[in-house]
């Protein structure tokens, strides 16, 4: 860490969810005393601001915060996507340096190969890492069927609904069987509808797949329907506030919504938010 | 209703101008050319030209004239477009290679290739190499600055998510960079068709033993204007065939579009 990260006027806060609890002993995923820094015109700012967390294997955890507050560039230094300036990640014990192809990533745009069809994107995996042609497509084809998009196999994605998109980008993710599976906003850019009928998708597909996912999202209810666990973020430095467990059980469905311990516990997350947010807005009124 | 008749009538007569045209053209052409009014010899009516390019076909001069240039220009454009594809990728995705050769490529891309026939004559003589140098020279950096600007415009996404699913470096390059820059490059390609006939201009103006422009130069010499203008035509026809069908073969590379 360098002195110049170092405010005077905060103390150095050197864990949130760390040292480990007993889930965190087992984690698969360890994000140590993490920042990250850009350039930008008006000198360097600080995106995310030393977060240590954990997460553990078969864990679903949600980071949940306002636009901007560093939740996708965390995620991305989890993909090995993003460069730490201090700290590191490790995954499986071993820090990110580079993408791993264990390292499962569904972005907010599913970024479909264009001129593919929906099983040779999904095959595009499996084909990279060496398997035989033969069988990528037969891996291809298994999670065409668990997607439900077994008729719209050899259609190009140009041709496919943006819900219908997503899906094929979470197979694709899924194709190398990764341990670890990164959902940036992924059902961000979809419209309500097709929003819910994915989220409920996705708490299928959880039941079916072994993989631990962390889950990116502005969304509160998103969050707690579909975690085990919700780590709220702070904008301006990105900084974990809050890490919340969601012990409603499962299977759950988006029905859950309704009930009183899923009200408490958004309620929670609210006041909590509403605060940071009103302190984030005086703090830049102050700056200005 | 009277509106659809009248714009299929409308429609109707403007099929039937266009058709008109080019016959009506060449009619007054004709007309003038024949009327005295200017002198035959520097200005022949259609019919001579027609003449003489008949000629020129029976004689079995075009065919060979046009292989000689098509063989120049397909050759040309071949290997400056293959090696303006291969570095625009590197310089496009490689910082370091950007840094290294994008300054030159900057200073020598607006240089016209025609000005490089003195040195080309001096380099390699009246030889076919000369010839394919300068048409290599102006599709190059035409491709090569479209491929460069394309592959930095690439779907960042794509790219992105390549990587995580552990595409290795040859593969993400001629194919998620490569298809990723298509839509760009095949403008670059189709530019540098025009170029190439532009080029090959130069190139056989500066000293050919066959082709339509060196054929065009020796009628000029003769006072052969008729066969100066049948050459310019078949010129003219032959880029027009050239950029129409690469025009359909782009929009079928990019099909996804």
């Amino acid at each position: 860490m360098t002195p110049s990260l170092l405010r005077p006027d905060q103390p150095l806060r050197l864990v949130d969810t760390y040292p480990p609890s007993a889930a965190a002993r087992q984690a698969i995923i360890r994000v140590e005393d993490l920042s990250i820094v850009f350039d930008a015109p008006s000198g360097q700012v600080i995106a995310v601001d030393r977060v240590s967390l954990a997460v553990a294997q078969g864990e679903f955890v949600s980071i949940v915060g306002p636009s901007g507050c560093g939740k996708s560039t965390l995620l991305n230094a989890m993909a090995g996507l993003e460069r730490p300036f201090g700290g590191q990640v490790l995954m499986a014990g071993e820090a990110m340096r580079k993408p791993r192809p264990e390292i499962g990533m569904v972005f907010q745009q599913p970024h479909l190969f264009p001129w593919k069809s929906v099983r040779r994107n999904i095959a595009h995996g499996p084909r990279a890492l060496g398997k035989p042609k033969a069988e990528a497509l037969r891996i291809a084809d298994g999670l065409i069927e668990m997607i439900g998009l077994t008729r719209f196999a050899s259609a190009y994605p140009h041709t496919l609904s943006g819900g219908m998109q997503q899906r094929v980008a979470i197979a694709r993710a899924l194709a190398n069987q990764p341990s670890v599976l990164l959902m940036d906003e992924p059902f961000g850019a979809l419209d309500a509808q097709t929003r819910a009928v994915m989220q409920d998708n996705l708490l299928e597909l959880r039941e079916r797949i072994n993989a631990t996912i962390v889950f990116v999202t502005h969304d509160i209810d998103e969050a707690i329907l579909l975690s085990d666990r919700v780590l709220i973020m702070s904008a301006g430095p990105g900084r974990i506030l809050r890490d919340l467990q969601v012990s409603l059980p499962r299977p759950r469905t988006s029905a859950i919504v309704a009930e009183a311990a899923y009200l408490a516990l958004k309620r929670d997350c609210l006041d909590l938010i509403r605060s940071e947010g009103r302190r984030a807005f005086e703090q830049m009124e102050i700056k200005t | 209703m009277s509106v659809g008749r009248r714009s299929s009538a409308t429609e109707r007569l403007s099929v039937l101008v266009a058709v008109l045209s080019v016959p009506a053209f060449t009619g007054m052409w004709e007309l003038v050319a024949r009327s005295g009014i200017v002198n035959t010899v520097l200005f022949p009516p259609p019919s001579t030209v027609a003449v003489a390019v008949l000629e020129w076909i029976r004689s079995g001069q075009f065919f060979a004239d046009l292989m000689a240039s098509l063989a120049r220009v397909a050759a040309g454009f071949a290997i400056g477009a293959a090696g303006g594809i291969v570095l625009g990728i590197l310089t496009g995705r490689f910082r370091l290679v950007s840094s290294l050769l994008s300054p030159l490529f900057h200073i020598l891309r607006p240089i016209p290739p025609i000005a490089f026939v003195p040195i080309v004559i001096l380099w390699f003589g009246l030889s076919e190499t000369g010839k394919l140098f300068l048409v290599v020279w102006g599709v190059f950096f035409t491709v090569w600055l479209a491929t460069h600007i394309g592959v930095q415009k690439v779907d960042r996404g794509l790219i992105r998510a390549a990587q995580m699913l552990g595409t290795p470096q040859p593969q993400m390059l001629s194919e998620i960079v490569l298809l990723g820059a298509l839509p760009y490059i095949t403008v670059g390609l189709r530019t540098a068709v025009s170029i190439s006939f532009y080029t090959l201009v130069a190139a056989e103006l500066a000293g050919a033993f066959a082709g339509i422009v060196y054929r065009i130069e020796i009628a000029q010499q003769n006072m052969q204007t008729g066969q100066v203008m049948g050459g310019l035509a078949a010129l003219g026809l032959l880029s027009f065939v050239a950029d129409r069908s690469f025009a359909i073969l782009a929009e079928r590379a990019v099909w996804w579009r």
